[in-house]
């Protein structure tokens, strides 16, 4: 059976299920990397020239795990989802990228995804993918149907359970995995799903509050109305790709009554330098929500980040303290 | 409504002639230095690029100017640019200046989109009169470009050190009084003359250095710290493909028209950048593979954390097509005698290389 791989970075969190769907129900056999390692961000950054950011970094580390462990690795160039709305900059040439640093990487398939140039090229990239696995174009859009279906119920498990995606992966494929407990006070995070569902680069960072006992509301258990509102409250029309998992649920998330809310941003983000600026200057007009920006990088020790993580904390308990004196 | 807009290079002087010629009040801002770039850094987000940090500068200078209509390029697929204005006018709001930041969309409206503009903020002059002002406006570009070209080539090879520099800032000058066509063509005629006239080495045969990059650092002097000076102090002479003359000509009159000067950059790119990646990345990556024959080495110039640049920095060393190339980051943690250094070494590789070809 062909082995298709899928690195476990970027825009895995977003669109797994719909990949996978397709390529099995294309015949192929699909291999992910294994999650983040010390090992897998190291090499990945031994790739690539210093200031290329961590995502990527990690990500070229994910593409290396693969190498050798299937036929093809997939990688889409995803340019635009929505009309007139465009992503970074290595989105677009990641594909291009991966084969310049990484030339020992197994053929690529990539494909251009670009809303605005019609529907009609956006099926002829579905097909010319499906063409590497099957002759029937019929076979493709069935497959393609599917994984459009796997797509929405992956994003709805998401919304209407709380889940997050490695949960709701996990529950996609047969796993029993714990509910969020809705009863305990709440702290948002706001960010990219690839920062905050890592382990590694984030160090932990849902499981630690988890451990403070709080529940961590995250951009993907927001609906998209939600989300829209929350852009166009900050920023009018949105930008950005993923305008929305920043600016849309910082925008919301701040005025939704939680305790807190963490923006976790990567060193050398360009999209993010300029979006978590909007929410930062946002939560400083507001003043109602405590918020804290989080940056992370390969060097950023855990005991930094915890040591931020318990100031923010303890800052949060002294005020509902504060608060509750007065009442009283 | 008093006008203004950030710098780029000498674009100010073709603005200024255009504002005055439509009876506009136009504020320049003071020129780009160490203040304007101290107060961009002051302000601007952590991790944004250079260009953001000098042109938010320049906008609170102008702000303090007494400019309450801030004009901005921006649009959209391209890079960050397209979303400066958005966080440039929050922090013009926050540091309590009310003025009104109008986004220029360069990359949609073309041509039509400017002169309407145009046409908004001189209060509905006639078309006849903005037309002509446009014209003229573009013909001090033009002016300024040419003189510049004739620089590039006099610097690697005069005998008396700096006398296309005092030239070049002479001519500036007259051409920033000159206040009809005919003037105009003359400072130009003069000053060609004059460049042309200079005492050169005529045995020398310079290193040729082709300069590539973002267009903002390649066309604003005082982000690259003058790099294109330093360099024909050591006898190099450059080449850019990027003038902003250059640009205008294409991207209003003739790219709508389906001219497109950069396809033969992106067909040699081709082979490793299938896409535009935004900003200048695909032309970066283009230039590389077509003048690996015909220059002795590149220069790369990109601001610290440009997206496109990056990506173009990935994979540029990995193309068959071999050149040396030195990357040189811009932002305020630049300093003149680091890159001195670097542009020495660079410059004594290139000659090594030369002399290796030649035996």
């Amino acid at each position: 059976m062909v082995k298709v791989g899928i690195p476990r970075a970027l825009l895995y969190y977003q669109y797994y299920p719909m990949w996978k769907t397709f390529f099995e129900g294309l015949g192929a056999e699909v291999v992910v990397s294994p999650p983040t390692t010390q090992a897998t961000l190291s090499s990945g950054s031994s790739r690539v020239v210093a200031d290329t950011c961590l995502p990527v970094k990690v990500f070229c580390g994910h593409v290396l795990a693969l190498v050798e462990k299937c036929d093809y690795i997939f990688i889409p160039a995803l340019r635009s989802v929505k009309s007139k709305i465009y992503n970074c900059s290595k989105f677009l040439g990641l594909p291009d990228m991966t084969r310049a640093v990484i030339p020992e990487c197994p053929p690529i398939l990539d494909i251009d995804i670009d809303i605005n140039k019609g529907k009609r090229r956006l099926y002829q990239a579905i097909y010319s993918l499906g063409r590497h696995f099957s002759w029937n174009p019929l076979k493709v859009r069935q497959a393609a149907l599917a994984a459009w279906q796997a797509h929405h119920e992956y994003k709805e498990l998401m919304v209407n359970k709380s889940l997050t995606p490695p949960q709701a992966i996990a529950r996609i494929s047969g796993a029993e995995t714990p509910s969020q407990k809705t009863d305990q006070p709440a702290i948002a995070l706001v960010g990219h799903p690839y920062l905050l569902y890592d382990e590694l680069i984030n160090h932990r960072l849902i499981h630690r509050l988890e451990q403070a006992g709080y529940q961590t509301p995250t951009p993907e258990m927001l609906t998209t109305e939600q989300l829209e509102t929350g852009v166009t409250k900050l920023t009018g029309r949105p930008y950005w790709t993923y305008e929305e998992e920043v600016v849309g649920s910082g925008g919301h998330y701040l005025e939704s009554g939680v305790d807190g809310v963490i923006g976790v941003v990567a060193f050398g983000c360009g999209p993010d330098s300029l979006m978590m600026d909007m929410v930062q200057r946002r939560a400083i007009r507001l003043k109602t929500t405590p918020f804290m920006s989080l940056t992370l990088e390969e060097h950023s020790a855990e005991a930094g980040v915890i040591t931020r993580l318990e100031a923010f904390l303890d800052m949060i308990q002294r005020r509902k303290r504060k608060e509750a004196k007065v009442c009283a | 409504m008093r006008v203004s807009m950030p710098h780029m290079g000498n674009l100010y002087i073709p603005l200024k002639a255009l504002a005055q010629r439509l009876d506009l009040d136009f504020i320049v801002p003071p020129l780009t230095s160490q203040r304007t770039l101290s107060l961009g850094v002051r302000y601007s987000p952590e991790g944004m690029c250079i260009p953001f940090k000098l042109t938010l500068g320049n906008l609170i200078e102008a702000a303090e100017l007494g400019a309450d209509t801030l004009l901005m390029p921006a649009g959209s697929g391209i890079c960050r640019l397209g979303y400066y204005y958005k966080t440039q006018e929050q922090v013009l709001h926050d540091l309590g200046y009310d003025a009104e930041i109008i986004c220029l969309g360069i990359s949609q409206r073309k041509l039509f989109g400017l002169l309407e503009l145009l046409k908004h903020l001189s209060n509905d002059a006639p078309w006849a009169k903005i037309i002509s002002a446009f014209r003229f406006g573009l013909a001090k570009l033009n002016v300024l470009d040419r003189i510049e070209q004739a620089v590039q080539k006099v610097r690697p090879v005069e005998l008396v050190k700096g006398t296309a520099n005092k030239l070049y800032a002479q001519a500036i000058k007259a051409t920033e009084q000159a206040d009809d066509f005919q003037a105009l063509k003359r400072v130009q005629r003069d000053y060609l003359e004059q460049l042309r006239l200079v005492e050169r080495d005529e045995n020398a045969e310079p290193l040729v250095v082709g300069i590539i990059g973002e267009f903002y650092v390649l066309l604003e002097p005082f982000s690259n710290l003058d790099v294109e000076k330093e360099l024909g102090r050591l006898g190099v002479e450059v080449r850019r493909t990027i003038f902003t003359s250059g640009w205008t000509k294409f991207s209003l009159f003739l790219n709508p028209l389906g001219v497109n000067e950069k396809d033969r950059l992106h067909k040699a790119a081709m082979p490793y950048l299938k896409r535009d990646i935004g900003g200048e990345g695909w032309e970066t990556v283009g230039e590389k593979v077509l003048h690996a024959k015909d220059y002795d080495g590149l220069i790369h110039l990109a601001p610290f954390t440009c997206m496109p640049e990056i990506v173009a920095q990935n994979i540029m060393p990995s193309t068959k097509e071999n050149i040396p190339v030195l990357t040189i980051l811009c932002d305020e943690q630049l300093g003149k005698p680091g890159m001195l250094t670097r542009l020495e070494a660079f410059v004594d590789l290139l000659k090594y290389r030369r002399a290796k070809v030649k035996v």
